[in-house]
């Protein structure tokens, strides 16, 4: 079976300093895979390349068999990926629904779709995130937590195969996280997406993940179930230093 | 093959796999129809009560419809585009020289002013992707005034000391109020034309994508909207628009002078018909058009010779006082309604 | 030949240092205030037509008038800061529309008073006469100015380096709210960078105007010549200010003395501006900090 990503020997530098350093990996269709890595360690930068936000500087990346490397981003929306970002970034002038709405018009083509069709479609999935009653209200004008809805909700209406979560628990209090997290778990099962998920606190990937794969310092350390990542010498090592076994 | 259907309340045209819905409310359309109406009307007032008024009608259309494709272009590329009067230069010098070259009459040079100044905005349309910010604004803050140098530079062409003469006027029928008349009603439909396609668009899907872009490009490409091939069909359709009141100046005056559209005083006045009408809102601009040429007009008939102070003030006055604009008055925002913030800055 | 180079030598030093003055103040708002300051235009006609107001209409000598007109420039300098920079700061249509409209009403309040044909001259003049260089000649005015020029120039860069009120702009410059943290008055300095940015153009006004044509449109050129060499010295720093002056000095002195085509000066200057930004699009010197 064809993965649904495959990553090889990606690279990315930003004039002297390597972000990413040689990381290969590969997504599989339906899984959650998560993906951890101490402050710095190039997680945002993988996905920056991975959504053709930045271009990478070299290196392989194939979807479905089909390489990817130097789409554009938009062409990537077509081909089914869509991200969230660490730090919300909405239409500021958009209402809720419109924001969405866009992204229902502009994400992969949809045949026989009018403009109100669209206006159905973004309804639904405004309705699935839970931020119906709140439509008609300016983007710019919501409290974080829906901010994130909204951009998870304006992701899903591009009917991506593989979404990519950016830290979704940054800045959410604990019950507001819960609920993210639930979200995230029912939008996979809903609408049957692939899920990339980066995340600084482990607990949260340790249930939700099938697969972690973890990076520090722009290279690959470890890749396995939560169980084996978590036990990696290398990993413990990158989070709590070294000679944390003096202290263990 | 295109599939037309008219269903209780709209009509369907279906394009292979595409499908546009065409809403028609007529329970709406009241207050459009008394404005058409009246605007329709009012030349014909005028040419029994004052023929002089019909002169500044035409001006204020012309100012509506320039201001109106610099608002599409501002939403559409979400850049602020300083000047815009560099098409006006286009057009008229392209409709201007053909014209006394080879004798050509308005609609013989129409197409080529048109396709001339597509060709110009299409040279010129890299800047969209390319320059952002402070320097996109330098760039087009320049290109007119370069332009105009250029006028001057090539004088045995463009005459830029004395302005082209013996341009074919628009039409002739024998009697100049008859002329104003009709060439005042074409000023009308032009700036109808302008209003009900840009409305159009706006309001429709491309509209949305149009203000995605304007509110956050990379995000809008993230989401799978093809951002270059937007910003370019906005930049050079809104181009071609006022390139084509480039080519109605040409023939309305029978001379073109660089010297009178080029310099930043005449950008500057669309640049307030756009801010005081109402902050790059398309029906703003018709406001805004029809307010500062009839302020004009009368400062021109009661102030006398200090006019040109006194109306930069009255303007600088009342761009402070409407923070959105003459149309805000009467029109609040509501719902879905896209009030557009205007980028300078990135 | 020689003498092609002997011109071009000194042409570009004395337009060089001109345009300096011109310029340094517009490189500085942009560097200071992160805008473009559209309506620098008015300075320029402010300078002559305030200087040859209190002259004609107050009878005043010409060193008390052109102390009230550097008052009466502060005190607009002022006017602008406080009633639309401060306000409209973060939506910038509405700022740069207004701030052309400021240029505008000078521009036409001076053509209204003193027209053209008015004949406004300014007896500014240090030194009649000129210089003779080996084959070339060059007004002892302009020499004068550029050596004045220069010598302000070097005057900002030691404030600018050396002393605290420098520092507190520089910083200023680099980011608003961390200035603030560590205590610096924002409102004051910019207030008093939108003051000292009046003085090199006052005194390269007042030093050019007995040789160069006097018009009240003359601001928009001076402007569109500031306007590049921000540009191209990288949107307010000090070093590319300097570098892209002379660069400019030196193309309009080439366009002038060896191909002997002034009419092309502003478009080559242009071209030149374009080609640069092509290859550095930042501009010849980083913008982001002030020297």
């Amino acid at each position: 079976m064809t993965p649904l990503i495959k990553v090889s020997n990606l690279v990315k530098r930003f004039g002297g300093i390597v972000a990413v350093n040689n990381v290969s990996f590969e997504i599989h269709k339906g899984e959650t895979l998560g993906f951890i890595g101490p402050n710095g360690a190039g997680k945002s930068t993988v996905v920056n390349c991975l959504t053709g936000y930045l271009p990478a500087t070299s290196g392989k990346i194939e979807m479905n068999g089909v390489d990817i490397t130097d789409m554009k981003p938009h062409q990537r929306a077509y081909m089914g990926l869509a991200r969230t970002y660490q730090i919300p970034r909405p239409f500021p002038e958009l209402t809720a629904l419109t924001s969405v709405l866009a992204s229902s018009i502009a994400g992969k083509k949809r045949i026989n779709q009018s403009f109100q069709d669209a206006m159905y479609d973004a309804t639904h999935y405004l309705e699935f995130v839970g931020l119906f009653s709140k439509r008609n209200i300016l983007a710019r004008d919501l409290t974080f937590y829906e901010l994130r809805m909204l951009e998870l909700a304006r992701a899903l209406a591009t009917t991506p195969q593989l979404l990519f979560i950016d830290e979704v628990m940054a800045g959410l209090n604990p019950g507001e996280a819960n609920k993210a997290i639930h979200m995230i778990a029912r939008a996979k099962e809903q609408f049957g997406v692939t899920i990339f998920w980066i995340e600084h606190v482990m607990a949260v990937l340790m249930e939700a993940a099938d697969r972690i794969v973890a990076i520090n310092y722009g290279a690959k350390l470890a890749e396995g179930t939560p169980d084996e990542v978590v036990n990696n010498d290398d990993v413990i090592e990158a989070y709590l230093g070294r000679g944390w076994r003096e202290y263990a | 093959m295109v599939e037309m259907e008219l269903k209780r309340d709209r009509i369907v045209i279906r394009l292979g796999t595409k499908k546009w819905e065409w809403v028609l409310e007529p329970r709406y359309w009241r207050n459009t129809l008394i404005w058409v109406a009246l605007l329709f009307i009012a030349p014909t007032v005028c040419y029994f009560v004052s023929p002089g008024l019909i002169n500044t009608m035409i001006s204020a259309n012309i100012y509506a419809a320039i201001a109106m494709p610099l608002a599409l272009m501002t939403i559409g590329t979400g850049r602020m585009n300083f000047g815009p009067q560099f098409y006006i230069g286009v057009g008229g010098y392209a409709a201007a020289l053909l014209s006394i070259a080879y004798g050509w009459g308005p609609l013989t040079t129409l197409p080529f002013a048109i396709l001339i100044t597509m060709i110009a905005a299409f040279l010129f349309s890299p800047l969209v992707i390319m320059a952002r910010g402070l320097y996109y604004v330098l760039l087009t803050l320049l290109l007119p005034l370069v332009f105009l140098e250029v006028t001057f530079i090539y004088t045995d062409i463009f005459k830029g000391d004395t302005g082209l003469f013996g341009i074919v006027p628009l039409l002739d029928t024998g009697n100049a109020k008859n002329n104003f008349l009709i060439i005042g009603y074409l000023s009308t439909v032009i700036m109808f034309a302008y209003l009900w396609i840009i409305n159009k668009v706006l309001k429709s899907r491309y509209g949305l994508l149009m203000a995605s872009i304007n509110d956050d490009e990379d995000v809008a490409h993230s989401i799978g909207i093809n951002i270059n091939k937007i910003k370019i069909i906005a930049f050079v359709a809104a181009s071609t628009m006022v390139g084509i009141i480039g080519w109605f100046y040409a023939h309305y005056f029978s001379s073109f002078a660089g010297i009178t559209y080029l310099p930043l005083t005449f950008m500057l006045k669309i640049l307030l018909v756009l801010m005081i009408g109402g902050r790059a809102q398309i029906f703003g601009c018709v406001v805004g058009g029809y307010f500062v040429s009839f302020l004009e007009m009368l400062l021109i008939r009661y102030m006398g010779p200090i006019q040109p102070v006194v109306f930069p003030i009255i303007l600088l006055a009342l761009l402070f006082a409407l923070p959105e604009g003459l149309f805000g008055l009467y029109r609040k925002r509501r719902y879905r309604e896209y009030l557009p913030t205007i980028h300078v800055r990135r | 030949m020689w003498t092609y180079i002997q011109s071009v030598v000194v042409f570009t030093f004395v337009l060089g240092s001109i345009y300096l003055l011109i310029a340094l103040g517009f490189s500085l708002i942009c560097g200071v205030l992160r805008i473009f300051h559209l309506g620098y235009a008015y300075i320029f006609p402010l300078t002559v037509y305030g200087t040859w107001m209190f002259m004609s209409a107050l009878d005043w000598p010409l060193i008390p008038s052109i102390l009230g007109m550097v008052v009466v420039q502060f005190i607009v300098a002022i006017l602008i800061y406080k009633g639309m920079i401060k306000k409209y700061l973060a939506t910038e249509d509405v700022l740069l529309t207004a701030l052309l409209l400021v240029a505008l009403i000078v521009e036409q309040a001076a053509n209204y008073f003193y027209p053209v044909q008015a004949g406004v001259y300014l007896e500014t003049t240090l030194m009649a006469g000129t210089f003779q260089f080996w084959d070339v000649v060059v007004p002892k005015q302009l020499m004068v100015g550029a050596v004045i020029a220069l010598a302000l120039t070097g005057a900002f860069v030691f404030f600018f380096v050396k002393t605290k009120t420098g520092m507190a702009i520089r910083a200023l410059s680099q980011d608003i709210y961390s200035s603030k943290i560590v205590g610096i008055n924002v409102e004051t300095l910019y207030m008093f960078t939108m003051m000292i940015v009046l003085l090199p153009v006052i005194i390269g006004m007042l030093i050019v105007s007995p040789v160069w044509s006097v018009e009240p449109g003359m601001g928009w050129m001076y402007m569109v010549t500031a306007i590049l060499i921000a540009v191209l010295g990288g949107l307010g720093n000090i070093k590319g200010t300097i570098m892209a002056s002379f660069l400019i000095g030196f193309t309009h002195a080439i366009i002038c003395f060896v191909i002997g085509e002034p009419r092309f000066m502003n478009l080559s200057a242009l071209i030149l501006v374009m080609v640069i930004l092509v290859i550095r699009p930042q501009g010849l010197a980083r913008s982001e900090s002030l020297w």
